[in-house]
């Protein structure tokens, strides 16, 4: 008993805790702040209390949305955009986010990335979706192997199980690959400036590719500089200042 | 042999060329031709060979600069030429003299100078502008010609320039070089291709161009400047190559500063007529436009690029994107632009625009697009339309997302904040923070590749295991296949019949404990009489034999080998041979 009261691996767990849980009361605190400042019409102030609660890294998609909601009344509809978008890069199935968003595009006239035919047959699941099931697959098909191996007597079911799990793990993998490197992947990018045009080279005086609108999707190709190659929407591609779009991914 | 003029209608005051051309050698043609009201000159020759299935062909073509004096319809007579003693005549011309200086710009195309070069010139830039009357924006191809004289060495030559308020020149991009007979000398001519353009109208009036050269030029000796040269025989035809002021010592050549020039043009520049199009956007020339649009089956709001291509000839610097005749139910977007020059100087090309439209609502075509420009030959505006494209606009009209929003996530409302403002807007603020999380992806999470060690230990466990269980039935194995050996050893040394009987009886009671141990799996040294018995199942004759062969076999082994018989009958070795032989499990 004396050993568990003096163990400072105890107490350091105990101050972790309370300083974690201390965290959270207080973006609690702050998040409730800035929704009554959302409801008063300060849109301005209830943005700044949202970016500080974004900084602390503490992300949850409501936050991003209510963000969003409000860099919408602020008449901001690029970061609106974006912020709709990050609360669903964190949850797929947002409605309120996904509705708002849906408004805030028909708004903003936004363009947006044409997805491949093989990433809208992917969509079914989401990226962690995938990644549990490749997991889940693996090991089956390496148990299922392992026992075959070990066998006396090959099974037949053992090794269609086993077959199976492999090609569902590869499958699920192709699709992980597919879909972060695809349009809606961890390259998406949102346009948050007005009257961006996209050029065919690094200079401001270079021919125009597209007008982009803001909210507009684009796909970060590389950066260079103060300017970002992208895969624009009407499978385009061009040159963007990149103080003019933000990663949906933080 | 053919007698051309490079145009029969001109004015007075402005040259037109004509070219006598005679095929072979040794013709005699006249210096001057002599006409009431025209002054020609012969002003050049050249030479031109042809060779044709082997056989060489030469042409000398003579060219003669007419002026006209007086306007009219003037005659040029026959000429008589004498070619290797044949004597040939020339058609006769006729040359149309207006003493209006407003022709069309046919009326001169070339527009040269009148080619009175002096020969001994060390070099000078011919302009060459092929109308004298232009539209306001319209383009104008020039060919600006800086002739040098081959015999001199130029260290520098600057491109000419034009400096003229009012009229914007193109940069030369490419010349090409070529040896050109110019008033009868030969120079080395290097052609710049550029066009020109007038801002405004009126008249305007081409400075001459110059063009700055360093040229390597004998020295002169200062003190003899003001002295003249010695004449030579040869002086009074001006052909004497010594009194050439190029030539001189070679090793007294210097280099010196010399500016090049042209003679200066006119351009008469008008204005455009009034009533032009409302899309006109100051195109001139001529022009052709072509639609298409991509993809062509779409829902409602998704984009449609139309790309629109303008090819011509003309100021496509001021060629706008074509516009859409009837913009309603459609959004559309800037439209981008690429330009194409299929010339040096980029007066023809193509212009391709690249606009997105959006559909509001269903719609089977895409509006036509027009595009206005003025024609100068035709000297009217011009109104281009394109086809309307066939597309599939499928889905529901767009008039306002919100209530369809709201329908689409009225299934959760979930905890909320009353909503501040407008009844068509976006959904309410959500007052609980919810569940925190990152944007990274699970699989590029540490926890879950910690999370793989379960599996992965698990299987390293079930692998040992099966390793393990393999070693273990690999031993058994072993054991029982050691059994079999000895079993067949021992029945084969009870077949001979060398044995002892001490031997022979240890032997058979080894072979039974051996053959009880591989039916039990046990160990053949605690196999007694009865575990035989019991293992084989054996009947009462047999149960009797086989005590008595463990009875004999112990008493040989514990009394000695004197007790009993010195040897084994025949038959009593085969009763425990078939004994032995008969149990089986």
């Amino acid at each position: 008993m004396k050993r568990f009261i003096l163990n400072p691996g105890i107490y350091s767990a105990i101050i972790y805790a309370f300083l974690i849980s201390s965290a959270f009361a207080q973006s609690d605190a702050q998040f409730a702040k800035a929704n009554q400042e959302f409801a008063a019409g300060q849109f301005k102030e209830a943005i700044d209390d949202y970016e500080g609660l974004v900084r602390t890294g503490l992300w949850s998609a409501n936050l991003f949305y209510d963000l969003g909601n409000a860099h919408f009344r602020n008449g901001n509809l690029g970061r609106a955009i974006l912020n709709y978008e990050r609360a669903l890069a964190l949850d797929p199935r947002h409605p309120e986010a996904d509705a708002n968003l849906r408004i805030t595009r028909d708004e903003a006239r936004a363009l947006e990335l044409t997805a491949s035919r093989t990433e809208r047959a992917l969509r079914f699941m989401n990226l962690n979706q995938y990644a549990i099931t490749a997991g889940i697959a693996f090991w089956v098909g390496a148990f299922g192997i392992t026992a075959l191996f070990f066998a006396r007597r090959r099974s037949g079911g053992l090794l269609t199980m086993s077959i199976l799990s492999i090609s569902i793990f590869a499958v699920a993998m192709a699709a992980i690959v597919e879909i972060d490197n695809g349009n809606r992947g961890r390259a998406l990018a949102i346009v948050t400036d007005t009257g961006v045009e996209a050029r065919v080279a690094t200079a401001d005086n270079a021919n125009r590719v597209l007008t982009l609108p803001p909210g507009s999707e684009i796909r970060i190709l590389s950066k260079r500089g103060d300017w970002i190659y992208a895969a624009l929407p009407n499978n385009l591609r061009g040159w963007i200042s990149a103080k003019s779009a933000e990663n949906v991914r933080l | 042999m053919t007698a051309v003029l490079s145009n029969s209608e001109t004015a007075v005051g402005e040259t037109v060329e004509l070219q006598i051309r005679v095929t072979g050698s040794g013709a005699k043609l006249p210096e001057e031709i002599a006409v009431d009201g025209l002054e020609i000159h012969q002003t050049g020759t050249s030479q031109r060979y042809e060779m044709n299935n082997f056989n060489l062909s030469q042409s000398v073509t003579y060219t003669y600069t007419i002026l006209p004096m007086k306007a009219g319809k003037f005659k040029i007579p026959a000429q008589p030429i004498d070619v290797s003693g044949k004597s040939l005549r020339t058609q006769e011309l006729v040359l149309n003299v207006t003493d209006s200086s407003g022709r069309s710009a046919q009326s001169n195309p070339k527009g040269a100078p009148p080619s009175t070069v002096d020969p001994r010139k060390i070099g000078f830039i011919e302009l060459l502008v092929p109308k004298r009357q232009a539209y306001v924006g319209e383009i104008i191809p020039v060919e600006i010609k800086v002739c040098l004289n081959p015999r001199v060495r130029f260290q520098q030559v600057e491109p000419p320039e034009l400096n003229a308020q009012g009229l914007t020149m193109q940069k030369f991009d490419k010349s090409t070089r070529n040896m050109e007979t110019i008033g009868g000398a030969t120079y080395d001519v290097t052609t710049f291709k550029t066009a020109i353009a007038a801002a405004r109208t009126g008249k305007f009036e081409i400075p001459a161009l110059e063009s700055k050269a360093v040229a390597l030029l004998a020295r002169r000796d200062s003190s003899n400047r003001n002295t003249p040269r010695r004449r030579s025989p040869f002086d009074l035809f001006n052909i004497d190559p010594f009194n050439d002021p190029l030539f001189g010592d070679l090793a007294l050549l210097e280099p010196q500063r010399i500016t090049l020039r042209s003679e200066p043009a006119t351009l008469e520049v008008k204005p455009l007529p009034p009533n032009a199009p409302p899309n006109f956007s100051g195109a001139v020339g001529n022009f052709a436009l072509t639609t298409e649009a991509n993809p062509k089956s779409v829902q409602v709001g998704d984009p449609i690029t139309i790309k629109s291509t303008i090819a011509g000839r003309g100021n496509f610097d001021r060629v706008n994107a074509p516009v859409i005749d009837d913009e309603r139910g459609w959004h559309k977007y800037p439209p981008s632009a690429k330009f194409q020059k299929d010339d040096d100087v980029g007066i023809s090309g193509v212009k391709t625009f690249e606009m997105v439209l959006s559909p509001n609502e269903k719609k089977q075509t895409v509006p036509a697009l027009a595009f206005s420009y003025f024609d100068p030959i035709k000297e009217q505006y011009v109104t281009l339309r394109s086809n309307p494209i066939a597309v599939q606009v499928e889905g529901n009209a767009l008039p306002s997302a919100a209530p369809s929003a709201v329908a689409a996530a009225g299934a959760q409302p979930g905890p909320a904040t009353p909503a501040t403002t407008k009844p068509q807007d976006i959904l309410y603020q959500l007052s609980d923070f919810g569940r925190a999380q990152p944007f990274t992806p699970l699989y590029a999470r540490p926890v879950f590749w910690t999370a793989q060690l379960v599996p992965l230990f698990a299987l390293l466990g079930l692998a040992g295991w099966k390793v393990r269980q393999a070693k273990i039935g690999n031993r058994e194995a072993q054991r029982v296949a050691a059994l079999h050996q000895e079993a067949a050893d021992l029945m084969r040394r009870l077949r001979r019949n060398d044995a002892s009987p001490q031997e022979y009886f240890s032997q058979a009671s080894r072979a039974v404990q051996v053959k009880t141990a591989l039916v039990r799996n046990v160990d053949p040294n605690v196999v007694d009489v009865d575990a035989a018995v019991n293992a084989f199942g054996l009947g009462e004759t047999e149960r009797a034999q086989l005590r008595r062969l463990f009875a004999r076999s112990d008493e040989v082994r514990y009394s000695g080998a004197q007790n009993g018989a010195g040897t084994i009958s025949a038959q009593d070795r085969d009763a425990v041979l078939q004994l032995i032989e008969n149990l089986r499990a």
